[in-house]
């Protein structure tokens, strides 16, 4: 070996890397029972929805410095949060549907916290939303694909903080403003939210004075732990 | 491998433990960053994962991964913005006992480990990531066509050229 190469060879041992982290993954369960050609529709499908959602959101003016995925979410960081408007929790969900319709949608049963009275159901793009008065307005999701696409402002001011449902993980999204952004409605600013899934479905949870603890409240109940 | 791809999450973390260093330096080496070459990695690992159903157990598992790895490392750096360079130093030399160099001969083995890093640098980024990734993470050529997205054939090509760069700077 001629001798640059020797030197090269050694000057490996010697280098001053960075620490090495500790091993974090947070997995998803997989889904390996989807035949082969169906799975390529389902992907093809899940990345067209996934597409639609980023581009309702002007991203180019922004660099995406962290995306995290959970579920059906995508959860970007970003050093500038696009335009998006002030709107209700209950606008953009689309029709009212009942319980069979919703569950149709979502291939699964629609899972709901205790409730002292029946819920509107809504279905708009695979997603069943029904709002929830805890007194204060909390918004619920359920849905099967990538259907959202999450932008959160960088730096500290918004924390992103994976936590435990029972036997699921889960992130919740407090603090400073965050945009959330649905195929072919505009983004809107989002409050508090608390995102898991469970099975196939991911569950998402919204409200401005949402906190942690009622978050995890409702969380534990839907997922009946 | 098979038990990872039916699904088993604690076969797939040995598998990941196996190459988790190699994943974050090579990270590390396309990013410049720890922060952003951990994102990297864990994303990496996630998207292998999700992946793994599509990947042929009869074929080697760690350039599968790497080129993963690679791939959501340059996405980071490109989001960035981050000037290409090596972002290394040579560990100071720690010696001791009777057999230990003089301070002269210390002197020099920093001095050569000095050199051959900033002759590195110096070197066009697709020679120098050739190098570090063969040289430094000591990958091998499939390995390292992997993590760069080229043909074995053309990591060789590319090192013998990259080798023979550095001859000419160092005169």
């Amino acid at each position: 070996m001629a001798e640059l190469e020797r030197e090269l060879r050694g000057l490996a041992a010697e280098l001053e890397w960075p620490p090495t982290p500790p091993v974090v993954l947070r997995l998803e369960p997989q889904r390996h029972r989807v035949g082969r050609r169906r799975a390529v529709w389902l992907a093809l499908a899940v990345a067209a929805v996934a597409l639609v959602a980023a581009m309702s959101v002007p991203a180019s003016r922004s660099a995406i410095l962290r995306v995290l995925h959970l579920g059906g979410v995508t959860v970007e960081k970003v050093d500038v949060l696009p335009p998006a408007q002030q709107r209700p929790l209950a606008a953009d969900l689309g029709p009212e549907v009942d319980v069979a319709t919703a569950q149709a949608a979502l291939g699964s049963a629609v899972r709901l916290p205790r409730l002292d009275r029946p819920l509107e159901l809504h279905l708009r793009q695979g997603v069943v939303s029904a709002l929830l008065e805890t007194p204060a307005p909390v918004l619920l999701s359920e849905f099967r694909a990538n259907a959202f696409v999450l932008k959160k402002i960088a730096g500290s001011a918004t924390s992103v903080e994976w936590l435990r449902i029972g036997r699921v993980t889960g992130l919740w999204i407090t603090g400073a403003r965050h945009l959330v952004a649905l195929p072919a409605v505009p983004p809107r600013l989002a409050g508090n939210v608390l995102l898991w899934q469970s099975g196939p479905i991911t569950y998402r949870l919204e409200g401005k004075s949402l906190d942690r603890q009622a978050a995890l409240r409702l969380a534990a109940e839907i997922e009946g732990t | 491998m098979l038990r990872a791809q039916r699904g088993d999450e604690r076969a797939f973390e040995t598998l990941v433990r196996e190459h988790w260093e190699t994943a974050f330096r090579l990270a590390y080496l396309i990013t410049h960053s720890a922060a952003d070459a951990e994102d990297a990695t864990q994303e990496a690992f996630v998207k292998g994962w999700r992946a793994l159903g599509r990947f042929r157990p009869s074929a080697p598992f760690r350039p599968w991964l790497l080129r993963i790895v690679a791939n959501e490392a340059r996405n980071r750096r490109r989001s960035s913005g981050r000037r290409a360079h090596l972002a290394i130093r040579a560990q100071a030399v720690q010696v001791s006992g009777d057999a230990a160099p003089s301070p002269e001969e210390l002197v020099v083995a920093e001095d050569v480990r000095r050199r051959l890093l900033a002759d590195l640098e110096r070197l066009p980024e697709q020679a120098r990531m050739v190098l570090a990734c063969r040289y430094l993470l000591e990958l091998s050529e499939v390995e390292t066509a992997a993590a760069l997205g080229v043909r074995p054939g053309t990591v060789k090509s590319r090192t013998a050229r990259a080798i023979e760069q550095m001859r000419r700077h160092r005169g």
